[in-house]
């Protein structure tokens, strides 16, 4: 998806050295956050890191000097439609690895990770040691992060929109491509699913 | 709770939780964040890791020999069965259709006279 040329918007080594700086500072501050909202979406540290990098890079060749208050709603749009874009893709590639493997039909089962797997080897190694406050934050904060993954894939995108990034309803729905009414359902739905799992699981938050 | 107490404590969770993220992982993003400020595309890092994908989706290189390699040798030896054996078939067809013109009390010189083409002809017709 090569960008078109576009005089408006000096690409590469036109970005201002000041811009430049803001955009790293930007940058540095949402990473990490976009990598986790990345895997959340796709399960994958490989592809999520691929996703929050070409984002970073769509960022600076079509945006790289636009005001720093623009950059936190451009970014997240751009970062929401690589993880559709990669959605998109994934089905393709998977009809053609279906057909592949119609071919032998003794397919491998073991792709598909349950995540409560992980969680219960996590809970019995903590049984057997050292039941420390810092291991039970830990496993508090998994617990978390596996529920926000089972969310649906548009109340997960609200919710975190809403709350991790800290957007308004208005930045969301358009972040989010969508209206606000449906960003206030999603999120309200996102939260009651949010804490009636994590209350089936023993945590009060 | 309201949603929004709720939220702040799901989002003081996923703080933490980014502070956990791997540092191989930290040290990618570092690079990444570097060339996206350069400008400059990933050498191709991405479709190599497209095509491992498939390939891990199909079962590594051994998956790979199998369910690719194999049948398309198999499919290759099939075509070309088939067709040596309808080239024997057609030599075969060839070889009656000659014997039944030696062994004809007809002489061989009987078919090229037009006369006689031509009332074979009209014998087929009928």
């Amino acid at each position: 998806m090569q960008k078109k040329s576009n005089p408006s918007c000096p690409g590469k080594r036109g970005i201002p050295l000041a811009s430049r700086n803001e955009l790293s500072a930007f940058l540095q501050s949402v990473e990490r956050r976009a990598f986790k909202q990345a895997v959340y979406a796709v399960r994958d540290d490989d592809s999520a890191l691929d996703i929050t990098q070409d984002a970073m890079l769509r960022l600076t060749e079509r945006y790289g000097n636009r005001p720093a208050a623009e950059l936190p709603l451009l970014f997240q749009r751009i970062l929401q439609n690589a993880i559709r874009d990669w959605f998109r893709r994934q089905k393709v590639r998977n009809l053609w690895v279906t057909l592949f493997s119609a071919l032998t039909p003794a397919g491998r089962e073991d792709d598909d990770q349950d995540p409560l797997e992980t969680l219960q080897a996590t809970q019995g190694s903590n049984a057997q040691g050292a039941a420390g406050d810092l291991l039970e934050r830990t496993q508090i904060i998994e617990i978390i992060e596996q529920e926000i993954r089972q969310l649906p894939e548009r109340q997960r995108q609200a919710f975190l929109l809403r709350y991790w990034d800290e957007f308004d309803v208005a930045e969301t729905a358009r972040a989010m491509g969508c209206s606000e009414g449906s960003v206030k359902t999603h999120c309200s739905r996102a939260t009651h699913a949010l804490a009636i799992a994590l209350k089936g699981r023993g945590i009060t938050l | 709770m309201n949603e929004q107490q709720f939220a702040n404590k799901v989002r003081g969770a996923l703080d933490q939780a980014t502070l956990r993220v791997d540092p191989v992982i930290v040290e990618r993003l570092r690079a990444a964040r570097e060339r996206a400020l350069e400008g400059r595309r990933p050498e191709r890092v991405s479709a190599l890791a497209w095509a491992d994908n498939v390939l891990g989706g199909i079962g590594g290189l051994g998956g790979l020999w199998l369910r690719l390699v194999l049948p398309a040798i198999f499919v290759v030896l099939s075509v070309a069965a088939i067709y040596t054996w309808q080239q024997k078939q057609r030599l075969a067809e060839i070889e009656e259709i000659d014997a039944e013109l030696l062994t004809d009390d007809l002489p061989i010189d009987a078919y090229l006279d037009r006369g006689f083409e031509a009332w074979l002809k009209k014998r087929a017709a009928r």
